[in-house]
């Protein structure tokens, strides 16, 4: 591959995956709206907001960490979408492998630790202490799910377990050939967006939002980019992984958009869970799905 | 609510050309997008939750709770404040980002109301810090609080809603009150002179005689101590 093209995709498949996320997190407000029967926010809102918190004029930084956990945060994901394979676009996805990948995924929690000590606000290391107990929870799970999808595969390429199941059709995808990993992955992503029932570090009746007490301005703003990367991310990966990727742009975003809003249609039903109860299910259940999905690969 | 009308509108300089849309752009989006703080005051407050919810549902207008002063953009009081009270809403106040808007709602904050003799609250709210906004009544109905919210909305837009900066340029006469209220050694732990430098929005008002009486018994911060689990008193011998 030319070295320009590389670079353009590069720089284009982050501010894809930004403009796709920034929909995603229209589509979850309205989704709650639905829910809870209201009309919900308009188009262009979760830009707004965006917009609005980078231009506020006080822009309270607690120190260095500070600011580099921000983009540590968002630096994380952002390296993540290229290794993200979308329809016309690869990227270094070949070169990188899913292992790469969910170790880049991690990156965005630990940098918001670090940042999230230095504002020594106790509500924003309770809420830390938290995120990374139930990173632990479902890290586990969604590690099993990702090892028997690349065991079957017979390969860590996120590339070709996708052209796979693409040049098998339907009866070839993840979800039909190993539906007990794809329930297992669909719960670990649940908890991996951190939405209830597993909302348990954002909490914002209980800890006044955990790691967001002391953001304001840029670095709120700063985080706000970073979920609609992990919503991009989150249900990217699971389409990639059982649902075929897409072979054009229109089934590449309708598989995703309708992965996402299952967890997203879930979570505005049901309230929170207490950490030792995540820790539990998430052990539990996805955990035993997925070591019994992997018996069945082997 | 007069005073602030009084306030000389300074336009930034800006050289670039683009930076008119820019400004005009980042505008708009403070307008669209309103974070309120959770924090009410007396009982207006339970209008609230009807105007977020599914009656009349504020989050189509862009207006969302949030959980904390860093947060937020508008400061809602919403009825009579009482003196303690006051003081946690200067402190919240102080502490949040700028541009800020406070909106007083219900007659308790504008006047007194119906505590006008009660000799635990603060009567009119704008003594103590800038309020761009009233929605008068006792209490209003959520109708009247969108209505008012949009109005603010409005206000933002135009560029109007700069009452935060009065606080920076009158901040010896908000000053002066608050000490009336909470005694000389009234002191916050926001250095708000300083921060007024910073904004460049050091007015006349600013310095007088309450803060070189603020100077006089102010004591400097101190870190909070850092500790892990209780600590465990010796008993005297
Ligand atoms: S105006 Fe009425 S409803 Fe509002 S705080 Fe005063 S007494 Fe309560």
């Amino acid at each position: 591959m030319a070295p320009l093209e590389l670079i353009i995709e590069l720089v284009l498949m982050p501010l894809v995956a930004f403009i796709v996320g920034l929909m995603m997190v229209l589509m979850m407000r309205r989704i709650a709206a639905k829910l809870q029967r209201r009309v919900g926010p308009p188009f262009f809102q979760p830009l707004y907001d965006i917009v609005k918190l980078h231009g506020k004029r006080t822009q309270v930084s607690h120190g260095m960490i500070h600011d580099i956990g921000i983009v540590m945060a968002m630096g994380g994901y952002i390296a993540a979408e290229t290794l993200l394979p979308v329809p016309g676009m690869n990227g270094i996805a070949e070169k990188g492998g899913i292992i790469t990948l969910l170790y880049l995924m991690m990156i965005p929690s630990l940098g918001l630790a670090l940042g999230v000590g230095q504002c020594a606000n106790p509500n924003g290391s309770i809420g830390i202490a938290r995120a990374l107990t139930a990173m632990l929870a479902y890290d586990i799970p969604l590690v099993i799910v990702v090892f028997g999808v690349a065991y079957a595969a017979g390969t860590t390429n996120l590339v070709e377990i996708i052209a796979t199941q693409q040049a098998g059709g339907f009866e070839t995808w993840g979800a039909v050939q190993m539906p007990l990993l794809a329930i297992a992955g669909l719960i670990a992503m649940h908890a991996s967006l951190g939405k209830q029932p597993f909302e348990i570090y954002i909490a914002p009746a209980e800890i006044a939002t955990g790691p967001m007490v002391e953001m304001g301005g840029k670095y709120l703003g700063g985080l706000f980019v970073m979920q609609s990367f992990q919503l991009y991310t989150t249900s990217v990966l699971y389409v990639s992984l059982f649902l075929g990727g897409g072979t054009t742009w229109f089934d590449f975003l309708l598989k995703s958009f309708l992965v996402l809003a299952i967890p997203v249609s879930i979570a505005y039903l049901f309230p929170r869970y207490r950490t030792e109860d995540l820790l539990r299910l998430m052990w539990k259940w996805p955990v035993m799905l997925g070591l019994i999905g992997i018996a069945f690969v082997m | 609510m007069s005073s602030i009308k009084q306030i000389p509108v300074i336009e930034e300089k800006r050289t670039n050309p683009l930076a008119r849309v820019f400004d005009e752009l980042v505008r708009f989006c403070r307008s669209r997008s309103l974070f309120l703080l959770h924090y009410c005051t007396g009982c207006g407050a339970i209008e609230l939750p009807p105007a977020m919810t599914s009656r009349f549902d504020m989050e189509r207008l862009g207006i969302q709770p949030m959980v904390s002063p860093r947060q937020a953009d508008i400061l809602l009081i919403t009825g009579y404040v009482s003196i303690k009270t006051l003081k946690r809403v200067i402190l919240t106040y102080e502490q949040m980002g700028s541009p800020k808007y406070v909106i007083g709602i219900c007659s308790c904050t504008v006047n007194g109301g119906m505590y006008w003799q009660s000799y635990a609250t603060a009567k009119k709210l704008d003594e103590y810090m800038p309020v761009d906004l009233y929605i008068a009544g006792c209490m209003p109905r959520p109708e009247a609080v969108i209505e008012g919210l949009q109005q603010l909305m409005q206000r933002i837009k135009t560029g109007e809603a700069k009452g935060w900066e009065d606080y920076y340029r009158n901040y010896d006469y908000y000053l002066g009150n608050q000490q009336k209220l909470f005694g000389n050694d009234w002191q916050t732990p926001t250095d708000v002179i300083t921060e007024a430098k910073h904004y460049d929005l050091l007015g006349e008002g600013t310095l007088g005689e309450h803060t070189a009486l603020l100077e006089q018994h102010q004591q400097p911060l101190e870190a909070l101590e850092m500790r892990l689990g209780h600590q465990v008193k010796e008993p005297a011998e």
